[in-house]
């Protein structure tokens, strides 16, 4: 099958269209004007690298002509509100209307567990694929807001039309461009890796794993309509064990100081309740001391990733420390 | 609530509790009991949109700027004018703190007889952004300024806010220098520098891509004092002459101007928790044109505030590269 990947060129992008061509397929890798197309794309013959601009619009319905379905996953994860609505939503809403104008019935969506309520969950909840969504979303961020939006959009446009959708909300992708990420902390001062909720587990995706559960989804053969996946691996660590392997496996030597978890809830709380009693809950404080936020971060809760291996047959083929080996350039074939 | 993207249009009635949404304006026109539309569109689609709404019998409050030249500014004031409706432009930043603590210090004689102002605006549209985006070029970078026309408005309106009422009208001896200092074909230009005389008062308007911090301020001199409001990280800084020894003049300035800096410090960080921005006159805007709509008095901003701006725009345009 011929699949139009959008965010080709980009970090889980790149392992998607491998993934793909290994499995069989060819690519239409849509890349934006001014990227710069892989080298090793370039000679051959499986992939056809077209570009454009989701945002603008019609600017997809040459690059969606002739094609079996589309892997979407382009977005925009920074900026503001108006920058993130429009490289996420409105790139998706032009999207449709070129499946559409073509007569293109396929699409596999990346999703987010960013779209999940976290703050209302009863402790060490089990998060899956029928855990509610965000109730509050103005009070997350912007890339919950428009991932939900974006996922309304496809959603409905699937339902209506009698698409095979699907739709795949990775948990915490990693990888060698990507070992770092929010949840799990930040540097401070070079010589000290602050863990944030040291204690709480990290649904932790490795690339290419999470490429593989693309081309999985891409192959499905179920009914017309919209099927919702997580995706995570099979073991999963906690963000302290993640930040010290992460730490030995690239040799560095920054102290790990722990923030356990009662303590970011006790502070987020306290937080809250000032802003509440003093500035009528209008104050706009740091992430870290926004209760839903930490909460979306590294509240303590357990994970599943069996509906997607049964359905999908997905299995991960790389465990987390085998990941971070191969990211930090340590590894061996998994 | 009217987007040409239906998902933006229904995302924005959502966030703000409206019923209806729409993708075409002339159909929300025809079908919607509207009093005052806001026009809040890239610039080069305002005239027609403004237009179309005056014709429906609405006020109209739209973004700087009004229109793309003093003669397309005079069309759609004479349509307002002959559909008995009002048509505003948004000039905020007049309306924030510390521009109106400046105009109260002129007002009351502080600074004394007004010689010179300058405005500067330093944003870093060029590293980064919606502006700087090469993927998608954003429209601004078509308009006769490129993206520097989307900011001119602010300049030219805060210079001559303070330029005595009976010199408004007599701007003459613009030279302006409109340079693409950081190179390449997406920039028209990211800087101006530009000189006017109105009347007995000089005035500097300049615009850079490339300093930091990102700045707007209006500066202000005067025959007894000078004084400089920022607007990006609020604060007034005067220098005036005190009674007393005049020796110990610099002396009490000094400190006065220590204690201010101080303030502000922890003022910006205040702003910041209360999620306070650099928008916070437009509050004050609209609620003196709302209050205006409905007395049926002046608004805050009127004809000659949005015909002596495009005045002074067009002569900067017509001024390229001529300093």
């Amino acid at each position: 099958m011929k699949w139009l990947v959008t965010g080709a060129s980009g970090f889980l992008g790149r392992h998607v269209v491998d993934a793909a061509l290994a499995r069989g397929h060819s690519v239409r890798a849509l890349l934006r004007p001014v990227s710069a197309t892989p080298s090793e794309w370039e000679s051959d013959p499986r992939i056809e690298v077209v570009r454009g601009d989701l945002r603008a619009r019609g600017s997809g319905e040459a690059m969606a002509e002739g094609v079996d379905g589309v892997i979407h996953l382009a977005a925009a994860k920074e900026g503001d509100l108006y920058e993130q609505f429009s490289g996420t939503v409105l790139a998706t809403e032009n999207l449709i209307e070129a499946m559409r104008a073509q007569g293109v019935e396929r699409m596999v969506l990346a999703g987010s567990f960013a779209v999940y309520e976290y703050l209302d969950l009863p402790r060490m909840s089990l998060l899956d694929e029928t855990t509610p969504l965000a109730i509050d979303p103005a009070v997350r961020d912007e890339y919950c807001q428009t991932k939900l939006v974006q996922e309304r959009l496809v959603r409905r446009a699937a339902d209506e039309a009698g698409w095979h959708c699907v739709i795949l909300r990775p948990g915490v992708i990693f990888g060698s461009e990507n070992l770092w990420n929010g949840r799990v902390g930040f540097a401070a001062g070079g010589r000290w890796w602050v863990c944030t909720g040291s204690g709480s587990v990290l649904p932790v995706a490795y690339v290419e794993n999470c490429a593989e559960a693309f081309v999985n989804a891409a192959e499905y053969q179920g009914e017309r309509g919209t099927q919702t996946f997580n995706v995570i691996d099979d073991e999963l660590p906690t963000h302290r064990s993640y930040l010290r392997e992460m730490r030995r496996s690239s040799g560095g030597g920054a102290r790990i100081i722990p923030l356990p978890w009662p303590v970011m809830q006790t502070l987020a709380a306290a937080a809250a309740l000032v802003n509440r009693l003093f500035f009528k809950g209008t104050a706009k404080l740091p992430g870290l001391l926004v209760p839903a936020r930490v909460h979306a971060r590294c509240r303590p809760m357990r994970y599943s990733n069996a509906r997607i291996k049964e359905v999908l047959g997905w299995a991960p083929r790389c465990d987390w420390r085998a990941g971070i080996a191969r990211s930090t350039g340590h590894g061996v074939d998994a | 609530m009217c987007d040409l993207s239906p998902a933006l249009a229904e995302f924005t009635a959502e966030r703000f509790g409206v019923p209806n949404w729409f993708t075409d304006y002339r159909a929300m026109l025809d079908a919607e009991d509207v009093d005052v539309v806001h026009v809040l569109t890239p610039p080069a689609t305002h005239q027609r949109i403004v237009a179309d709404s005056l014709e429906s019998g609405c006020h109209v409050i739209v973004e700087k700027p009004v229109a793309l030249s003093n003669a397309d500014f005079h069309a759609l004031w004479a349509l307002s004018q002959s559909r008995h409706k009002m048509l505003v432009e948004n000039h905020n930043y007049r309306f924030n703190a510390p521009v109106r603590k400046l105009e109260s210090l002129v007002a009351d004689g502080t600074l004394g007889k007004v010689e010179e102002i300058e405005v500067r605006m330093a944003l870093d549209i060029r590293s980064g952004g919606r502006y700087a985006d090469r993927n998608l070029p954003h429209p601004s970078h078509q308009l006769p300024a490129g993206v520097i026309h989307e900011f001119i408005s602010h300049l030219v309106y805060l210079f001559l806010h303070f330029v005595p009422e009976d010199q408004r009208d007599s701007v003459e001896s613009v030279r302006a220098a409109w340079r693409n200092e950081g190179g390449g074909e997406l920039f028209k230009y990211d800087s101006l520098d530009a000189v006017l005389i109105a009347g007995a008062v000089h005035g500097r308007l300049r615009f850079s891509s490339r300093q930091w911090p990102d700045a707007l301020a209006v500066t202000v001199r005067g025959s007894r004092g000078v004084a400089s409001a920022e607007l990006f990280h609020p604060v007034l800084q005067l220098t005036k002459q005190r009674g007393g020894s005049k020796h110990l003049t610099p002396l009490v300035n000094a400190l006065g101007q220590s204690a201010t800096l101080f303030r502000s410090g922890f003022g910006s960080i205040w702003s910041k928790i209360r999620n306070r921005t650099a928008y916070e006159g437009l509050d004050l805007f609209l609620r003196q044109t709302y209050e205006a709509l409905a007395s049926g008095s002046k608004p805050p901003v009127g004809f000659d505030d949005m015909d002596r701006t495009s005045r002074v725009i067009d002569a900067l345009l017509a001024r390229e590269n001529r300093l």
